[in-house]
């Protein structure tokens, strides 16, 4: 059922084109407040489910989409507040751009990027923190706090720039890890589990690198420092996390150079670098292996499930990324204006209501931050709908899931009764077991040299290498030169 | 005459300047074209705080990253245009001289592959290559040039064709009269007069060959050539040192055509000369 509904969306992107326009048009009578939203291309849930869509879950609750979310926003916020508000939808390609079009002008309320350019834009004081009122657990619409997962919630607290935590000024949205995906008919789980697979030449040519510098510099790191990494004493250290994440970030310019040098090699190794394509490509089995997003993982995983192919995702035994976009107010959109301000906090509190964090985790595939409450258990509810099995046809295992849900793995509420052979698949990859989440690290924003230094280096690595060029191409250059010039000359003196 | 001049009154009000049709291009070419232009060119002379700098330009030519891209795109952009006039020269010249009656037809099927979509062909493309070579990785220039080729060999054979469509008939029966063979008159009157037909086959091949990058990143080229790398550097909120090399190539390319332009003059006008006078 997922499946047949996730072909349904990408099949309707084009509608995408317009979601700039979307803005609808509202009674005269009373100025709306705008809100100018900015986010990722196909980061929301468009609504218009076909009737037989509704996901009907164990504890009552249906989930369908009617309407595009944002849409759905503004009725909630004139019923719940008696304000009408008018959201421009907006949508970007990449953080980088996101970032290029702030700086040329463009003025967004409230915008999505990832975490390292939520920490660029904190360093560049562009965001307004959330209002008290926002963390206010007592009041019902409050939903972001009241539902986001205490795992999540913490990871924001801890990580800080400049003395104050992310979560002051960022909620987050979607969130996941990176790995491998491989197919387990030709790569062994235990090849798959170390970033060395990319430069493993038993998979010469049949394995892909992400087209980006953060995470390809992320990998090269995981390779060269492996022996630190997997270290006994490293991993039990009392500030292992911290100290990851240290390791993980290191932009000295001595390692920028050895990256350089692992990277230059593991380019004669891959395929190629992609960051769309490697999807459709194990699929079609071109290749054996690829870098990827967990996200992204669990979407390949149920196509090739389709033509009945096994895929399997794989997490390094040396460390991964922790990687999550979340919602930031910018300075130069809202301003002074309260009125804006609430209604941007208030998109932010509607899209953490359960039942539209499962609308949207339905749509784009990745996992959602928000996990519910005591009261609440929508979303848990959700993913035994979709993982959970009662062991009729398959072998069963508990699988627990308390860390994501209530903050305490061994949670008995949490334990989710799984088939055996979601281990290494969907569900591992959506809700990575809490021992892969401990050698997480997250990727910290570079200050402008150690950005410039990495964006140079990863230029370096892409670039044609003169040398490479064999003499004898020279010399047939040569000649042929010679001869387009003799050639000329010759016509020349014939005039 | 009161009839006669409300028809002048008519014709009058109606009536503009021819000069005032350039107007609508004139506003176009101003905010799409030359405005653009004035920003690269202020980007690439100054530096991150805005300050006048000629860096931007020396580091191009003093790194081995910059210089070996634009080698290799110049490999790229000659490479295709030889195989793409090696290949639409015989084909042009064939249908041009046959007596087929339906020559447009033929023609067509070759243009054909202009109408579809270029994205989509790459990708049917690449899954034919897969085919023919198994993992596509081992010869990433190869494919690139097959992948150029494939795009660009409707712009070769089109202006070659009408070129030697419009050949007159008279100036072979000319040459053979006075006693040359095929061969010479091929060498000494059919090809010089096609030159001008190649040289905008070759300006329409080269030039985009050069930055087409996508037919790169489809076909799993990883190297950057002269479009990627100012991508990269666009991306990379490097915005001066992107545009000292859009500079850079839009220099290229003019001294390109401009040196193109001679030649085909200079050759027609001799060549003509040498048959007629």
């Amino acid at each position: 059922m997922r499946k047949s509904k996730r072909m349904h969306r990408f099949a309707g992107m084009g509608v995408l084109g317009l979601c700039g326009l979307l803005g609808q048009s509202v009674s005269a009578q009373e100025k709306p407040i705008v809100l100018r939203v900015c986010s990722w291309e196909e980061y929301i849930d468009l609504g218009e489910w076909d009737k037989d869509e509704a996901i009907e879950l164990d504890n009552g609750t249906v989930i369908y989409g009617e309407k595009p979310l944002y849409e759905e926003f503004e009725d909630w916020y004139r019923e719940t507040y008696g304000k009408t508000v008018r959201v421009e939808y907006s949508c970007f390609g990449t953080n980088e751009d996101l970032y290029n079009q702030l700086n040329m002008g463009d003025s967004y309320d409230l915008v999505c990027p990832s975490e390292y350019m939520i920490m660029k834009l904190i360093a560049e004081d562009r965001l307004i923190p959330y209002s008290d009122n926002f963390f206010d657990t007592q009041d019902a619409n409050n939903f972001y706090i009241r539902n986001v997962s205490p795992y999540i919630q913490k990871t924001l607290e801890t990580n800080e720039l400049h003395g104050q935590s992310w979560s002051t000024y960022a909620a987050g949205y979607m969130w996941g890890i990176t790995g491998v995906l491989y197919n387990p008919a030709l790569v062994t789980e235990e090849e798959a589990s170390t970033w060395e697979i990319f430069g493993n030449p038993k998979f010469n040519r049949q394995i892909t690198l992400k087209d980006n510098v953060r995470d390809s510099y992320f990998a090269a790191l995981g390779i060269l420092k492996k022996d630190e990494l997997t270290d006994e004493a490293f991993i039990k250290s009392a500030d292992y996390t911290e100290r990851l994440a240290d390791v993980m970030n290191d932009v000295r310019p001595e390692t920028i150079a050895q990256a350089q040098e692992l990277l230059n090699q593991l380019m004669d190794n891959v395929y190629s670098l992609e960051t769309d394509s490697g999807k459709a490509d194990m699929i079609t089995g071109k290749i054996v292996a690829n870098y990827q997003w967990s996200g992204d993982a669990v979407y390949a995983m149920e196509q090739a499930d389709e033509d009945d192919f096994e895929l399997r995702f794989a997490v390094p035994k040396e460390s991964t990324n922790l990687w999550f976009d979340g919602w930031v107010m910018l300075k130069n959109g809202i301003r002074t204006d309260a009125d804006r301000q609430h209604a941007a906090e208030a998109f932010v509190n509607f899209l953490s209501r359960t039942d539209n964090a499962v609308r949207n985790m339905y749509y784009i595939g990745y996992t959602s931050s928000i996990a519910g409450n005591a009261q609440d258990n929508t979303v848990y509810e959700y993913l035994k709908w979709c993982y959970g099995a009662d062991g009729e046809e398959e072998e069963l295992m508990e699988y627990p899931v308390g860390y994501f849900f209530s903050g305490e793995n061994s949670d008995a509420r949490y334990m989710l009764q799984s088939s055996v052979s979601q281990m290494g698949r969907q569900l591992y990859s959506q809700y990575p077991p809490q021992e892969v989440m401990e050698r997480t690290a997250i990727m910290r924003y570079f200050d402008a040299d150690a950005n410039k230094a990495i964006n140079q280096m990863w230029i370096n690595v892409r670039c044609f290498d003169i040398e490479e060029v064999p003499m004898g191409v020279w010399l047939a250059l040569l000649a042929a030169l010679l001869f387009m010039v003799s050639m000329g000359f010759r016509k020349s003196r014939r005039r | 005459m009161n009839q006669f001049c409300i028809q002048k009154f008519r014709i009058q009000k109606f009536h503009f300047q021819r000069s005032q049709l350039c107007i609508p291009y004139g506003l176009f070419l101003v905010c799409f074209v030359l405005a653009p232009l004035v920003v690269i060119i202020y980007y690439a002379f100054t530096n991150g705080e805005g300050k006048p700098t000629l860096e931007n330009l020396t580091g191009f030519f003093s790194s081995p990253n910059t210089i070996g891209t634009l080698v290799y795109s110049l490999g790229i952009a000659v490479s295709t245009t030889c195989v793409c006039l090696l290949l639409a020269y015989p084909i042009a010249y064939i249908l041009a001289r046959s007596k087929m009656k339906h020559k447009s037809v033929v023609l067509m099927i070759f243009v054909m592959p202009m109408w579809i979509n270029f994205t989509l062909r790459i990708t049917a493309l690449k899954e034919i290559l897969t085919v023919l070579e198994g993992n596509l990785a081992y010869h990433p220039f190869l494919n690139t040039l097959i992948g150029m080729t494939y795009d660009f060999l409707p712009f070769m054979i089109l202006p070659i064709y009408t070129t030697l469509l419009k050949l007159d008939n008279s100036l072979l029966e000319a040459a053979a009269d006075l006693g040359a063979d095929t061969v010479q008159t091929f060498m000494k009157v059919t090809f010089p007069l096609s030159v001008p037909g190649i040289i905008s086959g070759i300006v329409m091949v080269f030039l985009p060959s050069m930055t087409n990058y996508v037919v790169l990143d489809m076909l799993y080229n990883s190297t950057y050539i002269m479009g990627s790398l100012i991508g990269a550097y666009f991306s990379a909120y490097d915005w001066h040192n992107g545009s000292m090399i859009a500079l850079i190539l839009l220099v290229i390319i003019l001294l390109f055509t401009l040196f193109t332009n001679r030649y085909a003059d200079e050759d027609a006008g001799s060549s003509r000369g040498g048959v007629l006078g």
